[in-house]
Order: C-alpha cells, then sequence, then structure tokens
C-alpha cells in the first residue's frame, strides 16, 4: 500500500546502509571494475594528442585525409597499450581510471590557457601532471596557433554576426545568443556503419580499396591527386588500427606469460587471439564481434571529437547473427553475453567527452555523453526487430546500474507488448533509462527528407536524440543554438539586451509601450526572431565553406558506402548521393510562449497590466514588483494543453520552420527546427535577465520542447498534447524535440503502473511525438543528495536526453532538477 | 433527453485532474464535483463538503503587504488584516462572501474552490486526454464531493458522455436516494464505492449519517447490474475502523453482495489533506497522525489478498 522509493533510491539507500547489490554476484566481473573507477575524478592524458600533432608537423601541404589517416597511424604505433585489470575487453584511448583526451586541431589556440584552468574549474573539473601540462604548453599548442578552424571561424563572421555569437575579439567565449557549436566538436553526432566491419574486417575494406586504388586512371589528374590520396588514406587507417589491435595482442600475450592464476591466463591467451584476428578479419564469435566493435570505436574517438561521443548503433541487431550462433553452438549464455557488453560499458563509462572550452563544459555539464545504444525498431522491410538481445540489454540495465551507456530505444504502433513492458519496468527502476525515439514520427518524416524505405526502416539513435542513416548521412557540422528568450528581451529592450549594455544588438523594434495591441508586440517578437535566424542561417554557411579545410575522418569514411565508393571525405560538403541532415537549436521556448502569453493575457486582453509596468518590473528584476511578477506568473503557459498558450507555441515554432523552408536549400543541406539543448539552457539562461512570464534574471531557461520549471501543473499528459499542439505538421522541417516527463514511483506501482506506464508510451507512439524520457524519483531524494553528496555520489538523475551523476553537477543545475514539477499522484 | 440539454446543463466543480491512474480503470480524468451530503472528520478534500464555492487563502503564496496590498484595499469586511511577518491573515468568516478577493489577489494566495461549469465544458476539457483513454481504457471519473449530490448535472455529464464513447467511472460515498442513482446507471461503466464501516452508530457519528442507505444503494445496484464493474473501497482511519474485525465485517458484507463479484481495496488513511484545511480555516484533527500502524497495515493487505483469491 506504501511505495515511495523507486528501485534506484532503494538501491542507493542499501548502499549507505551496508547492504550490497543483489546483482553483484551475477555481474561481479564489472561491479569490481566499477568499484575502481567510481569517484575518481578524471585525468587528461595527453598521448593522442602529442602524437597526432607530430605528425601533422610533418604532412603540411598533402592531401588533408591522408594526413590525418598517417596521423592517426602514428598514434597507433606510439600511444601507450593498456590491458585493463579483470576486463575481457581491451582497447584504451589514454589512461587507466576516468580520464579524456585532447584534440588540438579543435582547440589548440587557446588550449594552453585552458589546460591552467581545468583542475579548478566549478563544472566538470579534469586533473593534468606539471609535465604533460608542460607538453601541452610548449610542444603541443604552439604548432595550433594560426591554424585552427576555431580561428578561421572567428574572422569569417560578419561584426553583426560576430556580435551575436563571441563575446571578445578571440572568440573565445560564446555571447549565447546566436551560438556556434561547430568549433567545439569536429562532427556532430554520428553512427558508423559497424556491421560492415564485423562482416568483412578492415582487411576486407583494404582489399576493396586496393582494387579501387589499381582501377584508378593512371592519366586522369582528379584520379591522381583527389582519389588516389583518399584511397591510400583509407588503406593507411586500416593498417593504423589493425597496426594497433596487434599491440594489444603482444601486450596480452606477455601479461598471460607473467600471469600466475590459470584463469586469468586462460582470459588473456583468449583475449590475445582475438585481438589478432579482429577488426582485421570479420568476426566469427559473440567475444570476436563485441571486440571488433569496441577497437573499432575507440579508434573513432582517438580520430576525431565526434559530439556528444560517437554512438553505438544498432548493437541488438548487428550483433545478434554472433549471439545466435554461440548460444546455438553452446558457447555463450545470457550471463556471459551481458558479462561482455558489460566490459565495453565499463570502458565507455571511463572515457570522458572532455570539453576544453568553457562553453563546450557549460553545454555538456556532468562529463555528459550520450553514446546512444540502440535497440527494437524495425528491420529494413518494415518488419519489427526486437530480438533476445533487445531485452538482453534492458535486463542489464536493470541489474548493472550505471549510467553509460545511453540506452535507446526505438519503438512503433506495432512494438510487441514484451518490450514496451520491459522497456516499462526497466524505466521504473528509477535510472530513466531507455530513453525512447518514435519510428511513426520519424520514418515518415525522412521519407519527405529523401531517404528511401529500407534507410531509414534501418536507422539508428545517435546521440542526445538525434537519428543516423550510417550509409546515407553525410553532414557533420555542428550548428547553431539560437536563444530566441533573447528575442522577447530584444522586443521589451528595442534590439537590445540588459546583459549586454548600449550595444545595439539587433533591429530596433520601437518601443513597446507604443505598441496598440499584441499583434503588434507580436510582430515586433517576429522581426526580432527571424533575425536571430538570420545570422544563425549566414553563420552555418561560413561554418560549411570552412570546415572542410580543416577536417578528415577517415576511419570513418572507411565504414561509409558513400565514402568509399565516391573516393571522398565525410567532412567535405558535397558527397555525392548524401542526405545532410542538419538542424539548428530552439533555446527557451516555454520562456518565450509563456512570456508572449503572459503579455497577450495581461497587457492586452485582461489589462491588469500595463507594458510599462511589466517592463519595469523586468528591468528591476521584479524587486519591488513582486506583485506583478506574481500576477505574469498566473497566466496560460505552455505544457499544459492550453489553447491560449498554445496557439502562440505553434506560431512561433512556425517562424522557424517556414524560415528554414525557406532558405535552407541555399546552404544545400536541411537545416531543420529542434529542441534538444543537452544542458545548455542553463548557459543560455546566464545571458537573458528577466522575462514576462515571471522568470527570475540569469535563470534557466526552459528545456528542449518541455514546460517552463513548475509551469507544467496539468500533469504528464498535458505536456505530451502540448507538444502535439504546437508542431507544425505540414512543414517537413522538423528535427527532434526532446521531452522529459517526470514520475514518482507511486504513479507506476505495481504491476497496473507498468500497464498505465505502457498505455502512456502507446499514447505518445499515436501522437507521433520524437522522443520522450523518463525520470523516476521523488524532489526530497534530490535535496537530500544535495546536502549529502558524499552518501549519493552514484545517484543518476536525467536532464536533457542523458544521465549523469546527481552530485557531479553545479548547484545551478541541481537546483533546477529539484524545481522541475514532479507528477505527484497522492 | 437531448444531447443540446445536456451539454447546456452546468454544476458545481472544483477540480478537473489529468493523468489519475488510482481511481478506475487506465489513465483518467477526474472530475470533482463541489458538496456531499456526509461530513467525514477525515475527509482529504474539506474544499469538496460545501456545496457553493469557497474562499481559500494559502499563506504560503502570499507576497508580502509591503510588496502587494491590494487584498486589503478590496477587502469591505475587515477580514483582511496584516500578521507579524508581514503577510496577511484572512478571517474566513468575514469575508466568506467576498469573491472578488481571489480575483485582485495575484499570487494565487486567495483562490476560490468551485465554479459553476457547463457539461459541454467540462467535457471538452476530458476529451483532450482522450488518446490516453484509448490505449489504456480510462476516461473520466466522477468524483467529488459526492457526484449524486448535484443529480441533473451527474446525469448529464454521464449522459453525454456515453454519447461521446467516453468510458465513465463514479467514485460515490453512496449516500444519495436511489431515484437519484437508478438513472444514471445506464451511463456508469464502473463505480468506486465507499464503505466506510458496517457499524452504524460509529458511521452516524464522524459522517452524520449511518450507512444503512449506503447499503442497500450498493445491494440494488448489483441486483439492477449484476455484472457492473464495482471496487468497493474504504479509508482505512486511526480510531474509525482501524482493526481488522472492522476491515473484515466489510469484506463479508461484499462477499454476500449479489451478482458478480466485486473488488475490494483498503486506503490507508493520509494527511495530504491537511494544508487544505489550513487554507480553508479550519480545524484538521488528524493532522500529528503520520501514519497507521505497519502491522495493520500487513494484516489488511492480507485480508484484502484473501479476498481477491477466494472464488
Amino acid at each position: 500500500m506504501e511505495c515511495c522509493l523507486s528501485h534506484h533510491e532503494q538501491m542507493l539507500e542499501d548502499k549507505i546502509k551496508g547492504i550490497d547489490n543483489p546483482y553483484r554476484k551475477t555481474h561481479e566481473r564489472v561491479f569490481k571494475i566499477l568499484d575502481r573507477i567510481e569517484g575518481l575524478t578524471p585525468s587528461i592524458d595527453i598521448q593522442r594528442a602529442l602524437y597526432f600533432t607530430k605528425s601533422m608537423q610533418k604532412t603540411e601541404g598533402q592531401h588533408l585525409t591522408l594526413r590525418w589517416a598517417k596521423a592517426l597511424y602514428n598514434i597507433a604505433e606510439n600511444i601507450t597499450v593498456y590491458i585493463d585489470e579483470d576486463s575481457l575487453l581491451c582497447g584504451r584511448a589514454g589512461a587507466e581510471g576516468r580520464y579524456g583526451i585532447l584534440y588540438p586541431e579543435l582547440d589548440g589556440d587557446f588550449l594552453d590557457l585552458a589546460v591552467k584552468e581545468l583542475p579548478t574549474r566549478e563544472s566538470s573539473p579534469f586533473t593534468i601532471t606539471q609535465e604533460d601540462a608542460d607538453i601541452v604548453v610548449h610542444e603541443i599548442a604552439p604548432y595550433w596557433k594560426g591554424k585552427t578552424y576555431h580561428e578561421s571561424l572567428n574572422k569569417a563572421f560578419s561584426d553583426e554576426t560576430h556580435a551575436l555569437t563571441y563575446d571578445d575579439a578571440d572568440g573565445l567565449h560564446s555571447r549565447y545568443i546566436v551560438n556556434e557549436t561547430s568549433s567545439f566538436r569536429s562532427c556532430l553526432q554520428w553512427v558508423h556503419d559497424y556491421e560492415v566491419v564485423l562482416k568483412r574486417g578492415f582487411g576486407g575494406i583494404r582489399a576493396e580499396m586496393q582494387e579501387k586504388l589499381e582501377a584508378l586512371d593512371p592519366f586522369s589528374p582528379i584520379d591522381n591527386t583527389e582519389k588516389k590520396p583518399f584511397i591510400e588514406a583509407v588503406i593507411t587507417v586500416c593498417d593504423a588500427i589493425i597496426l594497433w589491435a596487434n599491440r594489444h595482442a603482444d601486450l596480452a600475450e606477455k601479461m598471460a606469460a607473467e600471469e600466475k592464476d590459470e584463469t586469468r591466463k586462460a582470459e588473456l591467451l583468449e583475449m590475445a587471439r582475438i585481438c589478432r584476428k579482429v577488426p582485421e578479419q570479420p568476426a566469427e564469435t559473440f567475444h570476436e564481434a563485441v571486440q571488433s566493435q569496441w577497437f573499432t570505436q575507440m579508434f573513432s574517438r582517438l580520430e576525431q571529437k565526434t559530439g556528444t561521443i560517437v554512438s553505438n548503433g544498432r548493437m541488438d541487431q548487428y550483433l545478434y547473427p554472433f549471439y545466435e550462433k554461440d548460444v546455438e553452438e553452446g558457447r555463450l549464455d545470457e550471463l556471459k553475453a551481458m558479462e561482455l557488453i558489460e566490459c565495453m560499458f565499463v570502458g565507455m563509462a571511463q572515457f570522458i567527452d572532455l570539453y576544453i572550452s568553457p562553453q563546450g563544459g557549460d553545454f555538456n555539464e556532468g562529463y555528459a555523453h550520450w553514446e546512444a545504444v540502440t535497440i527494437g525498431g524495425q528491420n529494413k522491410n518494415g518488419v519489427d526487430s526486437t530480438n533476445e538481445l533487445s531485452y538482453l540489454f534492458l535486463r542489464s540495465k536493470r541489474e548493472f546500474p550505471h549510467h553509460y551507456p545511453d540506452l535507446a530505444a526505438r519503438i512503433h504502433a506495432r512494438s510487441p507488448q514484451r518490450f514496451l513492458a520491459e522497456i516499462a519496468e526497466t524505466v521504473k527502476e528509477g535510472s530513466g533509462f531507455p530513453k525512447l525515439i518514435n519510428d511513426e514520427e520519424v520514418i515518415p518524416l525522412h521519407l519527405a527528407k529523401g531517404a528511401k524505405f529500407e534507410e531509414i526502416y534501418d536507422y539508428a539513435i545517435s546521440g542526445c536524440a538525434e537519428i543516423r542513416m550510417p550509409n546515407r548521412d553525410t553532414y557533420t557540422s555542428g550548428c547553431p543554438y539560437i536563444n530566441f528568450a533573447a528575442a522577447v528581451e530584444m522586443v521589451l529592450y528595442n534590439g537590445k539586451m540588459l546583459k549586454y549594455g548600449d550595444e545595439q544588438l539587433a533591429p530596433a523594434t520601437g518601443d513597446p509601450c507604443d505598441f496598440k495591441s499584441f499583434d503588434e508586440f507580436l510582430e515586433a517578437y517576429t522581426v526580432q526572431h527571424r533575425n536571430l535566424l538570420k545570422h544563425g542561417f549566414a553563420q552555418q554557411a561560413r561554418v560549411i565553406a570552412l570546415r572542410k579545410n580543416h577536417f578528415a575522418a577517415p576511419l570513418a569514411d572507411a565504414m561509409h558506402a558513400l565514402c568509399r565508393k565516391h573516393c571522398i571525405d565525410i567532412h567535405q560538403p558535397d558527397v555525392p548521393e548524401g542526405i545532410d541532415l542538419g538542424y539548428f537549436e530552439v533555446i527557451g521556448f516555454g520562456t518565450v510562449v509563456d512570456s508572449l502569453a503572459a503579455i497577450k493575457k495581461l497587457v492586452f486582453d485582461d489589462k491588469k497590466l500595463t507594458m510599462q509596468q511589466v517592463i519595469e518590473a523586468c528591468k528591476a528584476d521584479f524587486k519591488g514588483h513582486e506583485d506583478v511578477q506574481a500576477l505574469l506568473k498566473t497566466a496560460p503557459c505552455y505544457g499544459n494543453n492550453d489553447e491560449y498558450a498554445d496557439d502562440l507555441g505553434k506560431y512561433v515554432d512556425s517562424l522557424s520552420v517556414e524560415f528554414a523552408e525557406k532558405y535552407q536549400a541555399e546552404l544545400g543541406v536541411h537545416l531543420d527546427v529542434r529542441y534538444v539543448p543537452f544542458t545548455s539552457h542553463v548557459p543560455f539562461g546566464r545571458v537573458v535577465s528577466a522575462t514576462p512570464n515571471g522568470r527570475v534574471a540569469w535563470y534557466p531557461l526552459s528545456d528542449g520542447s518541455s514546460a517552463s520549471h513548475g509551469a507544467d501543473k496539468n500533469g504528464p499528459t498535458a505536456i505530451l498534447m502540448s507538444n502535439y499542439t504546437t508542431k507544425n505538421f505540414n512543414h517537413r522541417e522538423r528535427a527532434a524535440r526532446l521531452v522529459n516527463i517526470k514520475f514518482t514511483p507511486k504513479c507506476l506501482e505495481g504491476e497496473e503502473g507498468t500497464q498505465k506506464l505502457v498505455d502512456f508510451i502507446r499514447a505518445y507512439c499515436d501522437l507521433r511525438l520524437w522522443h520522450i524520457q523518463f525520470n523516476v524519483i521523488n524532489a526530497d531524494t534530490l535535496i537530500k543528495a544535495q546536502k549529502n553528496p558524499e552518501q549519493y555520489r552514484n545517484l543518476i538523475v536525467r536532464i536533457a536526453g542523458y544521465s549523469a551523476y546527481f552530485c557531479d553537477l553545479s548547484k545551478d543545475l541541481q537546483d533546477d532538477l529539484i524545481a522541475r514539477t514532479a507528477h505527484e499522484t497522492l | 433527453m437531448s444531447s443540446i440539454l445536456d451539454k447546456k446543463t452546468t454544476g458545481t466543480v472544483f477540480s478537473v485532474q489529468k493523468y489519475s491512474v488510482h481511481d478506475g480503470p487506465g489513465i483518467r480524468t477526474i472530475v470533482f464535483m463541489k458538496g456531499c451530503p456526509l461530513h467525514c472528520a477525515w475527509c482529504s478534500n474539506p474544499e469538496s463538503q460545501k456545496f457553493i464555492p469557497q474562499i481559500a487563502y494559502n499563506r504560503n503564496n502570499c507576497i508580502g503587504a509591503d510588496k502587494c496590498s491590494h487584498c486589503i484595499k478590496h477587502c469591505t469586511s475587515g477580514g483582511v488584516t496584516v500578521g507579524e511577518d508581514g503577510k496577511v491573515d484572512i478571517n474566513h468568516e468575514l469575508i466568506q462572501d467576498e469573491y472578488t478577493l481571489a480575483e485582485v489577489c495575484p499570487g494565487n494566495a486567495i483562490i476560490v474552490y468551485g465554479e459553476e461549469q457547463s457539461v459541454d465544458k467540462i467535457l471538452k476539457r476530458v476529451e483532450e486526454d482522450e488518446r490516453f483513454y484509448a490505449r489504456s481504457g480510462g476516461g473520466l471519473t466522477l468524483s467529488g464531493g459526492e457526484p449524486f449530490a448535484q443529480p441533473e448535472f451527474a446525469l448529464a455529464l454521464l449522459r453525454e458522455a456515453r454519447r461521446r464513447h467516453i468510458n465513465t467511472a463514479v467514485e460515490t460515498c453512496g449516500q444519495a436516494p436511489w431515484e437519484v442513482i437508478e438513472p444514471c446507471l445506464p451511463f456508469v461503466n464502473s463505480f468506486l464505492f465507499d464503505i466506510k464501516t458496517m457499524d452504524d452508530d460509529k458511521h452516524k457519528a464522524m459522517t452524520g449519517h449511518t450507512g444503512k442507505r449506503i447499503r442497500e444503494n450498493l445491494i440494488k445496484i448489483r441486483e439492477a447490474y449484476p455484472s457492473m464493474s464495482i471496487r468497493v473501497r474504504t479509508p482505512v482511519i486511526p480510531d474509525f475502523n482501524d482493526s481488522v474485525e472492522d476491515i473484515r465485517a466489510i469484506i463479508e458484507f461484499v462477499e454476500s453482495l449479489p451478482g458478480e463479484k466485486c473488488e475490494y481495496e483498503a486506503l490507508p488513511f493520509h494527511r495530504m489533506g491537511q494544508p487544505k484545511y489550513t487554507n480553508l480555516g479550519l480545524e484538521y484533527q488528524y493532522a500529528d497522525i503520520v501514519k497507521l500502524d505497519d502491522t495493520l497495515v500487513a494484516q489488511i493487505k492480507d485480508l484484502e489478498e484473501k479476498y481477491k483469491n477466494s472464488l
């Protein structure tokens, strides 16, 4: 009759009381590894940066893709290789424990400054030895000064665009108005075609490229200067990863020779055998397949900084044939299979997505990364493809309480009841996994964007909430994040913002006190909204033009059918036959809608306030105007299925989709409208003064397509309905929309609770909403954790599409979480 | 009766709550109707008891008389004063008719419970979540107060809901004339029916009425609709019916009912209604009781299970 702790909370309480995790016995190996790494402050490993730089110094002037491949070969040859105690898999990109690596080609211009600040910064600190810091400052950073993409980009903007993008002349700090995100990562979230590696091996890919090389026209200038070096690059990178794997085999053999424990000795010898074989050759067993995939994704991390870290694709699909065969032939059971994939997961947990720039750190607080593992969905023929491995991944998530990987389930109208019920059971465990992506929205939308059925039926979830078709997607440029709450402020102050003083940042749309109707106010907002879009799109035009000169990814090319076919690198803007799926981010949607609704209702409809009063109150951050603030908060808000607010929401969304429809063709890519903020609604909030929805100055903006904090008073169904009613379904310029729903355990109690969550998910699927994730916890737990972080160090919460250790977050963000409305049904 | 007339029928409602998962099958929307013939001292919805709209004051939401004095300026009865901490204090007796105070209060501190609304308006809100009902077998739950205490409104709501193919449940205390209940029955899919105790003296002392008519009504519903889905519920209240004997007696009564077996559920006492008593200026005699004895709860759970598993 009573139930107030979620399963996840119960495990934490047990840990405090000294009661051990009930699943430890069946997951002994990974618990041991986890116990060693948990709570360690991450360190920085500089080897990747050093060997990359040293090679790049020697290859100036050559074809960029080939230079990149040679640099990777240099890394493969020289980087320290490790075999972790107890693990059955090997392949690390750096030192033992939790670690991050450096990509000086991205941020070499300010790397030296940043390295000095990293150990002490408030959000997500890192440790680095003095010796390594010296190498960064004296050997690595100097080479990159004047050569980085970031420096080119900073110089490429018009004054107006620059003023909305960067806060300083060097472009080190963001203005958080029209924010560029292409300079803190080399690639958008991404998914490789891992299947090609498992089936053919890099040896097979190498052979294909060798044939291509021999088939080139020996007299063609293009073949000789573009295709030939490209092919050589792919061959070089195949050699590099094979070399790297073999160095692990050498080490495993050496360790086996010294090992006293016979069991471990046998494990090491088996690992050595596997590392000799994969990823060069096709995998034949489940263990080989998992190791081959792991080497590949780790080498991909060495290759480039992929936004949110490269995703894992449809793991339950491409691993299934190996699982099925091994089980049939008696080599494998569920526990053994879970042990192998969990060795991979603890490896993921240790690799931290290090952001050097303060901006990158703000975007991804709590060392967030989203190496999505996709389960469920449909096969290329449009038939449900849930299998035993899909269920095994869910079971692992229930029993092995860790927030990596980011487990993501594809659901559709015909998803089996068992799959949804097990998803619901897993969500109820309280760590918020899996997140869900809806085929019923994604598939028709991408058909309209030019995908073929068999491509989009086979999509994988990528990063936080996006999707990829691994052999069809060809767009890798990070895109603008636009602060539309700033547009509201620009209406109030005639093109200025309180944070930036007298600077005329945007068009003067007039003194709002002179507006005679709400339509005039909305017109002024429209002008400001479009102005920010104008600069966002201009920014992206420069991004597209410049990135091709700075980035290449031969390993990614080796796994991409179109790159191999056309002998062109994935970062080039004109890969033939590809679909370029980009998006710009709408920040502060709820804040904007609620502010417009408050002005409409209180100033123009009910006339309870004058515009003068609202502006004076906002200017004063409501100090001395608390009655005005209280009244503003009574206006209808987005997230309540209230027509008054949602109609405005649909209008605001239409401004974005219509602009995208009109101008994206000029860019030659899709630049669609997305609502997925990571944790960036917090830093974006820090530049926006008090807003007419009663939000105080510098407070976080609303998050994704969720309601403003505490504004959603009608429960979770209303949040979904508001999302539904504010979407412009007649436009294909839509991209991901992230929805967070928080439940207290009581709502989901028992079998009946499970079924009601399943029903809720089915209704969400019917509504064709893109993404949903659930947070099952109560606010009291969060408050307790804030007060006693030591006791709650492994408390996992979900924020904007991912999970993080609550205690890794800044106080600001912890408060944000606590403030969100919990859907209590008492 | 025509749909047009039903849609225009009005009644007093104090809340419409979406995503209810504990009051009938599936995901539901509860319409709380105002007014109840019983006056249970433990009631967790004290704002539901009176039939007329009521002013409530949530002192936490008052932003202070130094920042806002709209209520003080508008009050004509002298029922609004300033407390020591700068927030206003309300004399509920003096201001009970001054509904405009709620309109001028910007901070949701002074509010009115209860508003006259039409069947059409209510059902439009209810229909907003139709996707969730379709998937979960949920729908509309009428609760209160006592739905049958507003007979025309309840009938019109239920009949119009049926026309719109909305699943209906009624949560009732059972204290109503049979003539009121009977015409509604064709439009009800399920009942949540409270039986509080089999001891009529206790019943009268704590609710104002004996349980006699309540039990008769339940028997009559069962006779008229032997297969109607009915869940009998008992709020387990300290010093009232918190004994194995009380619960066992109720279960025995439920077992003796004609027709198909009813479901049975004991609802442990909670004091979540406490702040509402304060806001309405009422005393709450259960304020200090945190929860029922764990052993008792386990024993009751056991009885519940035994009943559930019996044939």
